[in-house]
């Protein structure tokens, strides 16, 4: 193998590759998907509306709002700062306590309470705060609940939580699209264009370019990986053990993405290809998000290998010696990808020989 | 003290810089390339004149390493293509007949990365570009090339590890006088310096003007191989038309030319009348191959 013309390919696509507007759009699509899901199922793991409370007086309202534990409240000192915070979306919302507030009210002067909210918080942190707020209310004016409000999030629960279900499916989405269809359609990029056939021209050889576009699918897809991870603070749990789940991951994704570039003889078969075949990749995430099929059939799939480690590492803070077996089988399906792809890519240099 | 000198196989300067012996390859059931033998000097240009399908493109292809002969040879600068491939890409300078380039990156870019997998890190590139006429647009995209300035941007990249054997698959295939010109300048220039160049061609014009020696081949086979004026003279019928103002009127004639029985047909066709204009018409390689192969270029 010629190791200067292997990283001289390899600095080539990731110079050229972002100027790509698929490839680019490659890169961005994870990120713009975590974006989606917090926008719409709320930040994953952070999951109490962050409250601000100006008191100018000493309000029992502060006193039981900090003692709730359904909200993350702090004191802030003026009213000045309280908007600012909340402008920068630094708080969900703020509250403004007038000197004599708990007087007002018992006094059944309706006092105003003003409550600001970000334009950036999540409608369903609004809704929590202002419940939280009212029902608190209550001891101000000295009398009791006629009920107690329980705050219970649906389908959750110590086991399976929205965590587990939907982080699958984003890591996934990511080593997919930055680590498996970008080296995948790089290759197919070069062998349309007849560039492949450039670069067997010079001293490098098919096993250069190969490698090359593995180790870029290998590094995009643990970069998104990681900053996918990160984006929704799940970037926890031991890291030996999620560092070895992730290198695995990309190291799968990278190898399915050559085995697509190869097989695939131009962009269209590729998108074909992957169409049809993604289902088996994606199919694991199923199974955690219903989690009451049987699970056993997850283990069909080679993504299975490298995603159960992940979601345990990060959800239940598994260890390495935890997950080590399910990496070993995921590396021994890496291996089998790998003797397939060095199969199939025999045609990417035309007929070898006659017949 | 005794010094002997020893000669190694990279320090050895072949004869021959390209040779090819019996070299067949099929595509499937159809075979491609049967038994193609040639040779080309450092230094010469070789032009491979065919029409589509000839077989031109697969034998180039098995000459740079692309393909494996079914059977035969190919050695090039002594070293086995198929055998020996990175000893031969590394002194090789390919020009292919599809515009493989690049389109997001610039010309400069092109010949700083193919110079890399050549392994080296000093290259002239605005010298390389200033040869190809690309000095003023290297920095430039190559998706706002035009046709031309792609083919000579594809001339300077098979030159940029300043080859000793350099292959061109119809390299002015295409384009405009001045670049067409332009490229074979810089071919000449290349083989001057030692280079041995093979170039396929179905222009018979160029192949005459540039080769100095052409291949007719056809039907996967080399019909003949020599210099173009050999094969002229050797196979084309040449022709002298003269023209005569007899009785104010003018007459044409046109006398085959093959010997004395033609200068005496000429000095006939001179005797009576106004001698008002005589052109010697040579035979073109067009017409050569049409005569030994049976069918056109085109």
């Amino acid at each position: 193998m010629n190791f200067g013309a292997m990283l001289t390919i390899l600095r080539k696509d990731l110079a050229v590759g972002p100027r790509s507007p698929l490839l680019a759009w490659g890169l961005l699509l994870p990120i713009l998907w975590t974006v989606l899901l917090q926008g719409v199922f709320g930040s994953l793991f952070d999951t109490r509306p962050r409250l601000g409370v100006v008191d100018e007086g000493t309000s029992a309202l502060t006193e039981a709002l900090m003692g709730s534990s359904d909200l993350d409240v702090r004191l802030v000192g003026d009213g000045e700062t309280l908007l600012q915070l909340v402008r920068g979306h630094d708080l969900d919302a703020g509250l403004l306590l007038a000197p004599g507030f708990d007087e007002s009210v018992r006094a059944g002067e309706l006092p105003l309470l003003p409550l600001y909210v970000s334009g950036d918080s999540l409608a369903s942190d609004r809704v929590l705060v202002s419940m939280t707020t009212l029902d608190l209310l209550r001891t101000v004016e000295g009398r009791t609940s006629p009920v107690t409000v329980s705050l219970v999030g649906a389908g959750e629960g110590p086991e399976q939580s929205l965590i587990e279900r939907l982080l699958p499916l984003v890591v996934l989405v990511a080593l997919l699209v930055a680590g498996m269809f970008i080296p995948a359609f790089s290759l197919v990029e070069e062998r349309e264009r007849n560039t492949l056939d450039a670069l067997l021209a010079t001293p490098a050889r098919l096993a250069d370019v190969l490698v090359a576009k593995a180790v870029l699918g290998f590094v995009l897809g643990l970069v998104v990986a990681v900053a996918t991870l990160a984006l929704n603070g799940a970037l926890v749990g031991q890291p030996p053990a999620l560092l070895a789940s992730l290198l695995v991951g990309a190291l799968m994704a990278a190898i399915t993405g050559l085995l697509f570039g190869t097989l695939a003889k131009d962009s269209t078969t590729l998108f074909t290809l992957a169409k049809s075949i993604n289902i088996l990749l994606v199919a694991p995430v199923l199974f955690y998000l219903f989690p009451d099929w049987p699970q056993w059939i997850a283990r069909i799939f080679p993504t299975y290998w490298f995603l159960d480690p992940i979601v345990a590492v990060t959800g239940r803070g598994a260890g390495l010696s935890e997950v080590g077996g399910h990496l070993l089988v995921a590396l021994a399906w890496c291996v089998a990808l790998a003797l397939v792809v060095a199969f199939a890519s025999r045609r990417l240099q035309g007929p070898r020989t006659a017949g | 003290m005794t010094v002997t000198a020893v000669s190694t196989t990279s320090q050895r300067k072949p004869a021959e810089a390209i040779v090819v012996d019996d070299v067949h390859f099929s595509y499937g059931k159809r075979p491609a390339v049967r038994g193609i033998s040639f040779a080309v000097a450092p230094g010469e240009i070789l032009g491979f004149l065919g029409p589509n399908g000839a077989g031109k493109s697969t034998t180039i292809k098995m000459l740079i390493g692309q393909y494996r002969p079914e059977r035969g040879s190919i050695r090039v600068l002594g070293h086995d293509v198929v055998r020996e491939r990175e000893a031969v890409q590394s002194r090789l300078g390919v020009c292919f007949e599809e515009k493989n380039l690049y389109p997001t990156m610039s010309g400069v870019e092109h010949l700083r990365f193919f110079a890399r997998l050549h392994g080296l890190r000093e290259v002239d590139v605005d010298g390389l570009l200033g040869r190809v006429g690309l000095a003023t647009r290297g920095r430039d995209r190559v998706a706002g090339y035009s046709k031309g300035m792609r083919q000579r941007l594809m001339i300077a990249r098979a030159l940029v590890n300043d080859p000793d054997v350099l292959v061109l698959d119809e390299p002015s295939d295409g384009l405009d006088p001045v670049s067409a010109q332009t490229i074979r300048g810089v071919i000449r220039e290349q083989a001057e310096k030692g280079a041995a160049v093979i170039l396929t061609t179905h222009d018979m014009w160029e192949a005459d003007a540039l080769s100095d020696r052409v291949a007719f081949i056809n039907d996967g086979r080399i019909y003949a191989i020599d210099t173009p004026e050999s094969l002229k003279l050797a196979h084309g019928k040449r022709s002298v038309r003269v023209r005569m103002r007899r009785n104010g009127e003018i007459e044409e004639r046109v006398i085959e030319w093959s010997g004395e029985s033609s200068a005496a047909a000429l000095a006939e066709a001179t005797s009576d009348g106004e001698l008002v204009t005589v052109h010697t018409e040579e035979a073109t390689l067009e017409a050569v191959f049409i005569e030994m192969t049976g069918r056109g270029l085109s």
